[in-house]
Parts: structure tokens; sequence; C-alpha cells
């Protein structure tokens, strides 16, 4: 029987298991840069030794999950793991390198964590810098640290609209970083459930700008800002523990404060009101002195605009994180956002949320809508901060992620723009026959006789 | 079944299920369910046996120890029940684990024996009948592996005995030189010298020899654990205990009896005496510790009467020293690398030498004999534990300048006091990580408390998690309303005026039970609350008790997401108005009373109070108390719905 052709035999190099688990050694500061391919599914277990992303730890022998994600994975010390990942065919296709900023990152926690423990009113930091610099993991990774050694609650700022952190995308948050950040979640974790969790929720709260560029309606966006800053300051005097951890504030990139074409001179005043309005101490700049002699011209243009209204040593220019993917594209931050508003509604695999379609009709539901600017608007002529209300037409609702206000479905156009959010809703269905809405909730219940506001995100089931 | 034990005895089998480490807690936990729910027991029962049957072998005893953790402290029903099926599980299962485990069962087995006090019984704790035949069933299983044994050894001829009796002499004068006064050492030599003169005289046939050999290798037995013994008494430290390679065999008997070494299990039960225990279990030829002073030749020799090798050996020993030579050569030019003396390697090395002096015997069932040094790994964390404390325990940031802010040590390439000492703050200084979630604990009375608190948390959480997953399989079957149980959705933002107020401890804090279920519980009563004002305009004295239950409730969870948005909310829910929203009502079980059910009014059926583990109370679900009556929620709500409607 054996020697019966083609029965016996398989050549081990057409026979690929795909399930194989492979097992791999990290040596200490190097990192295993992760691009999980798209739909695919990255398992890893940490077998010995210490291993983080974006700053929180993982645990030892328990699998970890990664779906649709960029992630870097730090070796604090060597390493040894197993990673299954059947679109990822073994060691070899892996990128490890050598990581060069983690040191930095620790000092920067470091002075931070000194000038919490000095005062009762702890550092407020703002991280800038251009697509694809590493804001986003810098400030995870600082969350991360500032919670490890002390029960601190630093507040994370989220101003990048573009980002869904703990909320769907479209909107600002600032949301207290009191326990453990998920790390298999891209949002960084849930916000509050009915239910049990896995970790322990977080409780955002939540502006809607509701346009994708800040550029579209810079004062809008400035004035969202601001309301939160108010809910911010009022926080940090009401919470002790808050306020003495300070504030970690993400910021969009910076191109989108940096108008080329119009007035030049405005540039980065945008920056300058956050930094008041928020009462911010310290800005950390992500740079490298490779840049192109342009871009240089840019941060100096900043650091010089931003030495006007903070102390010099505070303005801290800072090497791009290592382990960023310098390259990641659009497809791949839309891709972000349909991840964050799914999982706002329907949880993750380990927390399935149940959300609730419910039906109105026409006459039951009023949508605002953001007014977005263009150039040839006579600036002074407009309120930019005057919601626009929208037909109720499938064409411009189908699919649209709304946000539902805390004001009556009656308010008028300026109550409208300062109610806060209660949450967000996605219209599934515009029967324009039957004048009848469906809106995918995330509570169960009617959908709630408030003021709805469109956003220009759009999510296909 | 009904609902309430389908539910019980569900979290039970869920509970059972995790039982995959031999794990207190949960085996406690088991333990209280079966004492609280007798009406149950049957269930139970059937669960443990079934899950002693279908886990893997590794797991079984660990579901034996629920049966006997329930027996002993519940006793009847559960031993009645239990002792139906006891011996052809208890036989199942010895025939399919390991010799480790055997050893655990049979010890198992002993405690069944001894009559238990804790339910006051004199007689055993199953029926007499079942224990017999476990017992019988033990001694055939062990005088089999003997019988085994026993043609494992080489035939007996003469010069082999002699060889034999002189290394049991040697044994034994070394013994006499530690305690000249023994009277037992010294009639063991005048017999040992008188078989040998038996032997000489060469008239003893096949049959006579092979029963010599067996005595003799008894002794052998006896003294090797005497030995071991001692020398374990000289290290004093922490002695891993041997891993008891094989069931016992047979009994070792004082050394001038004759008898046949039959196999007697009830003589073991008597015995507290742990040498005796020891002896029991450990009858099989063990080699010496080779440190215990009697040279390696004699350990050499014995493996030699195991099976004669003796060519090979000094082929080895003849290798060995030509190794020697080579390093010592080697060591004299400076080829040779020695490890620092507080490195690892140091360390394991040490570690596994005198693991090595203890734990010989392993050597027998063929495991690796640094069985019980933990593994490179594990050494290595606990090394770098200690470092990172030591580094870490005297840094004060207060005092370090080169933390000020500044783009230089912001930047600082080398900045030696973070990465020699404070990086640790973030990793090692808190060496207990969680192994679940990697957070770290530190080993401070408070941060072990913490931990613990932690624990506990993610205990709570995961057993609330299986039961959604679980409910949720369910999902079309007739147990429609526990799956709606579980379900959650995204909650609401807080208003702006809430969030100002909110503070994160209520969701993290570990120590109240659960914010989440108060909340969820407020909701439904709140729910319920308004929709009694609207429809029941005659029963003032029921909302008046509602309300102070609602009001009650909110005073009790600070955390008041609902306060202003939930009336919103919960008007739009009103119309439909789920069953299972009233199922979650509870009411707490008054300390005043005595009795732990009440009839319900309505429909007549008898409630059972149930023990909450998250709120920690005992309490009667899916019951209102309206008016000093209790009903069932759904009852309640049913019948207030049809009047209102009759009106």
């Amino acid at each position: 029987m054996s020697i019966l052709p083609g029965l016996t035999e398989l050549t081990p190099e057409l026979y690929l298991d795909v399930n194989k688990t492979h097992q791999l050694t990290l040596k200490e500061s190097t990192e295993w840069k992760i691009d999980i391919p798209t739909s695919s599914k990255l398992t890893i277990k940490i077998r010995s030794g210490i291993a983080e992303i974006f700053g929180t730890e993982l645990a030892n022998d328990i699998e970890y999950v990664f779906t649709n994600w960029k992630i870097s994975l730090l070796a604090v010390e060597d390493v040894i793991l197993e990673w299954k990942c059947p679109d990822i065919s073994g060691n070899k296709a892996l990128i490890i390198q050598q990581n060069t900023t983690s040191k930095f990152v620790y000092n920067l926690h470091f002075a931070l964590d000194k000038l919490r423990t000095a005062s009762f009113n702890g550092p407020r930091i703002m991280i800038v810098g251009d697509t694809n610099s590493g804001k986003t993991a810098l400030c995870r990774t600082l969350c991360s640290y500032a919670i490890k050694n002390m029960p601190y609650q630093p507040l994370f700022i989220n101003l990048n609209p573009n980002e869904g952190i703990f909320t769907p995308p479209g909107c600002l948050s600032a949301t207290p970083i009191s326990d453990l950040l998920e790390v298999q979640a891209q949002t960084w974790g849930q916000s509050m459930t009915s239910g049990a969790t896995v970790l322990h929720n977080k409780q955002p709260i939540v502006k809607n700008f509701g346009l994708e560029e800040v550029t579209k309606n810079k004062p809008l966006y400035l004035n969202c800002i601001d309301q939160l800053a108010k809910d911010v300051n009022e926080r940090l005097q009401n919470d002790v523990i808050v306020q003495r951890s300070g504030c970690i504030i993400n910021t969009p990139p910076l191109s989108q404060f940096y108008d080329n074409a119009t007035n030049q001179y405005d540039s980065y005043d945008g920056l300058l009101k956050i930094i008041q309005c928020l009462n911010i101490g310290i800005v950390v700049i992500l740079t490298n002195d490779t840049d192109e002699e342009q871009e240089k011209e840019k941060i100096n243009k900043l650091f010089d605009k931003l030495k006007s209204i903070i102390d010099q040593n505070s303005i801290i220019r800072f090497p791009k994180l290592s382990g960023r993917f310098q390259d990641a594209d659009d497809t791949y931050k839309r891709s972000l956002q349909r991840a964050a508003i799914r999982e706002y509604f329907y949880g993750t695999p380990r927390t399935v949320l149940s959300p609730y379609a419910a039906g109105a009709d026409f006459d039951e539901i009023v949508i605002w809508k953001s007014m977005e600017l263009n150039v040839n608007m006579q600036q002074d002529m407009i309120n930019p901060f005057q919601l626009e209300s929208v037909p109720i037409e499938a064409n411009v609702l189908q699919h649209a992620l709304v946000a539902i206000t805390y004001a009556d479905r009656k308010a008028s156009s300026e109550e409208v723009s300062k109610a806060p959010i209660l949450g967000f809703g996605l219209i599934t269905e515009v029967n324009e026959k039957r004048r009848k809405i469906w809106v995918l909730l995330p509570v169960p219940g009617r959908v709630p006789n408030k003021a709805i506001i469109l956003t220009s995100y759009r999510y296909l089931e | 079944m009904d609902k309430d034990t389908e539910i019980i005895v569900k979290d039970f089998n869920s509970i059972l299920e995790e039982l995959t480490f031999n794990s207190r807690p949960i085996i406690t936990t088991l333990t209280k369910i079966a004492e609280e729910n007798i009406s149950c027991a049957q269930y139970f029962v059937d669960a443990i046996e079934s899950r002693i049957e279908k886990c893997i072998p590794k797991q079984k005893l660990y579901a034996f120890y629920v049966l006997d953790s329930v027996c002993k402290n519940t006793g009847s029903p559960y031993t009645i029940y239990f002792s139906r099926n006891l011996f052809s599980l208890y036989k199942k299962t010895y025939l399919l684990v390991d010799n480790v485990t055997r050893t655990k069962m049979i010890t198992l087995f002993k405690l069944w024996l001894t009559p238990n006090e804790s339910i006051g019984g004199s007689a055993p704790l199953f029926e007499k009948n079942a224990l017999d035949k476990i017992e019988n069933f033990l001694i055939k299983a062990s005088s089999l592996h003997k019988k085994n044994f026993e043609s494992m050894l080489p035939t007996p001829t003469v010069p082999l005995l002699l060889r034999e009796i002189d290394k049991l002499t040697a044994i034994t004068n070394e013994r006499l030189k530690d305690q000249p006064d023994d009277q037992k050492l010294q009639t063991k030599l005048l017999v040992l010298a008188q078989l040998k003169q038996e032997l000489q005289k060469g008239k003893l046939t096949v049959e006579a020899l092979k029963q010599v050999q067996l005595q003799l290798r008894q002794v052998f037995a006896q003294d090797q654990q005497v030995l071991q013994e001692r020398s374990r008494q000289q290290q004093q430290g922490s002695t891993p205990q041997p891993n008891l390679s094989l069931p016992p065999g047979s009994t070792a008997t004082s050394t001038n009896t004759t008898n046949s070494p039959t196999p007697n299990l009830l003589s073991m039960t008597g015995s507290n005496d742990p040498n005796n225990n020891n002896a029991d279990s450990n009858s099989l030829p063990v080699p010496i510790p080779s440190e215990s002073g009697l040279t390696s030749s004699l350990f050499g020799n014995i493996s030699k009467i195991v099976a004669p090798k003796s060519f090979t050996d000094l082929q080895n020993t003849n290798k060995i020293a030509r190794l020697e030579e080579l390093y010592k050569s080697l060591n004299h030019v400076g080829l040779i690398f020695t490890p620092p003396k507080n490195s690892i390697v140091t360390l394991y090395d040490k570690l596994s030498e005198q693991n090595n002096k203890n734990g010989l015997n392993n050597e027998l069932d063929g495991s690796s004999h640094n069985n019980n040094l933990p593994s490179i790994p594990l050494l290595q964390n606990v090394l770098n534990d200690c470092k990172a404390f030591f580094a870490s325990s005297n840094v004060n940031i207060l005092n370090t300048p080169t933390l000020q802010f500044n783009q230089s040590n912001i930047t600082n390439e080398n900045n030696q006091i973070v990465k020699n000492n404070l990086v640790h703050l973030l990793y090692r200084a808190k060496p207990n990580k969680c192994s679940t979630c990697g957070k770290r604990f530190g080993n401070s009375n408070e941060e072990k408390r913490s931990q613990s608190y932690h624990l506990d948390w993610h205990f709570r959480i995961n057993k609330r998690i299986k039961g959604t997953t679980a409910t949720s399989n369910t999902t079309g079957g007739a147990t429609t309303t526990s799956t709606a149980k579980n379900i959650q959705s995204r909650n609401w933002y807080l208003h702006d005026t809430q969030w100002v107020k909110f503070n994160d401890d209520e969701i993290v804090s570990l120590k109240s039970s659960s914010n989440k279920q108060q909340d969820k519980f407020q909701k439904t009563t709140a729910n319920i609350d308004i929709h009694s004002q609207a429809n029941i305009p005659g029963e003032n004295n029921g909302n008046t008790q509602l309300s102070n239950m609602v009001n009650l409730l909110n005073s009790n969870s600070t955390n008041n997401n609902g306060s202003s948005n939930a009336p919103y909310a919960f008007s739009s829910m009103g119309v439909s108005l789920g069953e299972t929203d009233l199922e979650k009502k509870f009411v707490i079980v008054p300390e005043s009373t005595q009795d732990m059910t009440f009839q319900c009014s309505i429909c007549k059926e008898s409630v059972n109070a149930i023990y909450d583990d998250d709120l920690g109370e005992w309490v009667w679900r899916n019951t209102m108390e309206v008016a000093g009556k209790k009903y069932h929620a759904t009852c309640y709500y049913e019948t207030m719905k049809n009047n209102n409607n009759a009106q």
C-alpha cells in the first residue's frame, strides 16, 4: 500500500497548514509591526516575557484576537509568543525591527508622572503631528502607562473627528481612563453598556461635530471644543483624581490647521485657540529630523506660534513613533471608522450588544445638519453654528449615522446646537411611500422624541 | 423541572465546567449550591457523575473532589445518590488516569472509609456495599500490578542474592553507626548473616530463592525510605513531595517477619503516621540519595540489581572520566565559560542538583528527574521581579532632575534613571500579574486586597457572561423568558450635567458588588412604577410602596445614569414592557423572616428564595411586594393590566 503514488506522499511544500501555530521569539525592545491582512484574523498568545501593544500589557497564556488593524507589539523584555494567522505564511513574512522611540515615551511618561505627583492639578498635554505620525498611538500609550503604577485616571480628550475612540466617528469626546484599555479594540474599549463586560467600561462625554474634515467648518469645530472644554473643566473641579491625573489630548493632523491656499497668517490659530480653551500646558510635536525642508519649515512656524502662549520648555519635539504605519491610507481609516460604528451598536465578539430597530413616521422626526462652509461664502454674512434643516428623503438619509440630542424635537436650531448628545442612531431605511423611517438605536425603545443631527458618516450593514 | 431549578442546575453545570484545575473556590461554590438546593440534589448528582464520565482524565479527579466535598458537607441525600454508581465511576476513572492521580484517588478513598464526624455519623461516608466493592477492586488492581513487577525481576541466582545481601549489610552497618544502640538493626544484621549462610549452602529451590529475593527487595525499599527521610530532615528546607509513581503495592512489614506480603488496604486506613503512609505507597526500590554518605558506587550497584549491566556501566564511567579530564584541561587554558554566581543558570543548576537528591525516585516512572523544579522562564520571572524590586524600591520621582520638562530631557537617548530604575514601576515592580487581563498588582497588603477584589470581579463577570452566551444559544427554544435575561445594549450617554458630576469609581469600584446590575434593577423598577401610576389609579397604597422602593434603589446606587434620561427612556419602552423586565424584579428577604418561601397571592405557587451573589443577599426573584403582600411580578402586572382593561 505504501508505494501507491499520490496516496501516501504529500509534498510538504504543497501542504500548507493554514491553522498552524507559529512560535516567535522577540528580543528585548524589538517590535513586531503587524499589518493584519484585510478580513483576516490574527491570534497571539504570549508564552513568556512582557509584551505590550500601545502601552497595554498582554496577559500571558491568554489568546488575543486582532482583526482589521495595524498594530505594533513591543517586547519589553525577551518574549516568546505563539501566533496564528491563515493569511501570513510564516515568521519570515513578519516585520520585526528595533523599537527606537519607546525610551523617549518612557521619559515623557515619567516626566508627566512627576508633575502628577507634584501638584493636585495634573499636566495637560496635547499631541500634534502629521497624518500617520503616531499621535493616537502615543496618546494611547501615555494613557495606559498613566494608570499602571498609581491609580490615576487621566482624561483622554479626542479632538480628531475622524477617529472613533470609545465613540462612533464624527464627534469630539473626553473620557476618563479609569481602568485597562481593551488591547484588542481599535476603539480602545467600550462606552457603558447595560450588562456585564469583560473589562470595565468607560464613560465618555460626546460633542457632535458631524463633519469629516475640520476645515469644512472650523468655527463650528472650535465651538464644539469650547463646549467640551466647559464640561471638562467642570468635571476636573469635581473629580480630584482626574484633576490630578491631568489630560491627554489627541488632535487632527496638523495639515488641517495649516491652510495653504487662503490665509497663511491664521495658520495654527485653531490650535492656539484649543490650547487656551483647554488650558493646555505641554505640547508634543511629532516630527523627524529627516523630514523634508518644507515640513520642517511648517513645524518651526508652529513652534514660534506656540512659544507666544506656552513656556518654551514645555514644547517638545518628539520623534515620530517607531512602528507606525507611514502609508496607512484612507481606505484603512474608513474601515476603522466603520468598525467604530459597528462596535457602537453591535459590540465586540466578546461583548455582543443588541441594538434595536425602531420605526417612526416622517412627521415624528426632525433632522438637522451642521453647515459646511466653502470658500465662496461670505464669511461674515452667515452664522457658522447655524444648523440647517434636512428634508427627509431617502437619498440624503439612507444609511446615515445620526446624533440624537437631548434637545426636544421641536427645539430651535440654536437650542439643538447647544444640546448634549444622548447617543447615536443609524438610519437603515427611509420609505417615502409609506412616509416611514427606520432607525437603529443602541437602546431598545421608540425613536426618542428628540432633535436629531445628521452626520457625514454612512454605514452600510 | 421547573424554571428555578433549571436555572440553578444550569448555573451549577456551568460552574462545574470551569473546574479544569484543582480550584478550591470553585469546589466550595459548588458545594454551597448543592447544600442550599437540596431539592435539586438528583440533578446535581447527575451533573457531577456525567462530568466525571465525560471530562478528560486529568480533570476527573477534581470532579471527584466535588463529589467528596458535597457529600462531606451535606451528607444525605447526596451520599445515597452517589453510592449507587460510585463503584463503577471509581473503577472507570481509576483505570483511565495516570499513576499520580491513582494515588490521590486512593487517598480519597481512604478518607471515605473513616467515619465522617462533620455529619455526625459513625458509619463511613457511603454505603458499605459500594465501598467494599471499591476496596476489592483496588486490592485486585494493585496485586495485578505487583505481579507485573515481580515478573520484571531477574531470575534469582545465588550469587546475585548474595550480592544483595552484602549491600544490605553495608547499608545497615551505615545506619548502625548513627544509631549504635538500635536493637532492631543488630538483629537485622544477624538475620542477614544467617541468610547468607543458608544461601551459600545452596540447597534452596528456585521458588524459595524467589521468595528470598522479594523479601530482600522489601527490606531494601524500607531502608531507603529511612535514609531518604533522614536526608530530608537534614535539609530541613522546602522539600518537594516526591511524586508517588506507582499505586501501592505491598505493605512494608517489619524486617524480620516472613509473611508473604499481601496488600492490606484496611491497615492503611488506620495509619495516620506519615512515614508509614509513605512506606505504603513507596514500597518499590528507590535509589538512595547520593549525598547520604553512601557514595555513588552503591547507587550504581543498585541499578545493577534491577538490570545487571556492569559492562556498560564500566564503559560509562570511563567516558565520564575522560570527559572530566577534557573539562579540566579546557578549564585550565581558560576555554570554559563559567556562568557568574548570580546568574539564572547557576541558580537553576543548584536547584536541580538539590532536587535530584530529593526526588530521584521519579526516575522510576521515566519522567524527568527535575519534575519539581519550575521551568527556566518561571525562574527568570522570579529573578527579574527581584531585580525590579530593588531597582525601583528607593526611587523618588520628585527628586529626579532629569524628569524636568524640557527638550533635552525628554529626547535623552540615555536617561539612566528611567532606563534602569523607573521603567520597572510600569512592570515588575508590581510582580503579580492578573492571568486574565494582565493588570499588575504589587505586594503591599492594600495591593493584595485589591488584587483579590479584582479576581472576584473577574469571576463574577465571567459567570454572568457565561450566562449570557448560554441563554442566547437557546433562542427560539422553550426558554425564551430566560433568553432575554442577559441581553445587553449600549447605554445612552450621560447628560452633560450628569457627566461633570460622575465619578469613574462607580464603574471601577470592585467592592460594591455591581452598579450596573443595580442600575438595571432600578430601571425596571422605575419602569413599572410609572406604569402602575398610569394604569392603576386606585392602588394608592401600592403606588407609594413602589415609589418608596424606587427611591430606595435610587439612594442605594449613586449611579444615577437613568435619573434624568430614564423617565424618557422608560416611557418610550413602557408600551412594550417585557416579561423579562418583570422577572428581573426581586425582593430582598427581610432578615426578620424565618420562612424562605412565600406563596404568590395570585397564582398560589410558592416561591423559594435564592442567594444572589452580586447583591450578597437572599432574594425572591420575579417578586414584588405591594401593600405588605408579595406577588410574582409577572402575575401582578398581568392582573393589573387586566383590571385596567376592564375599567
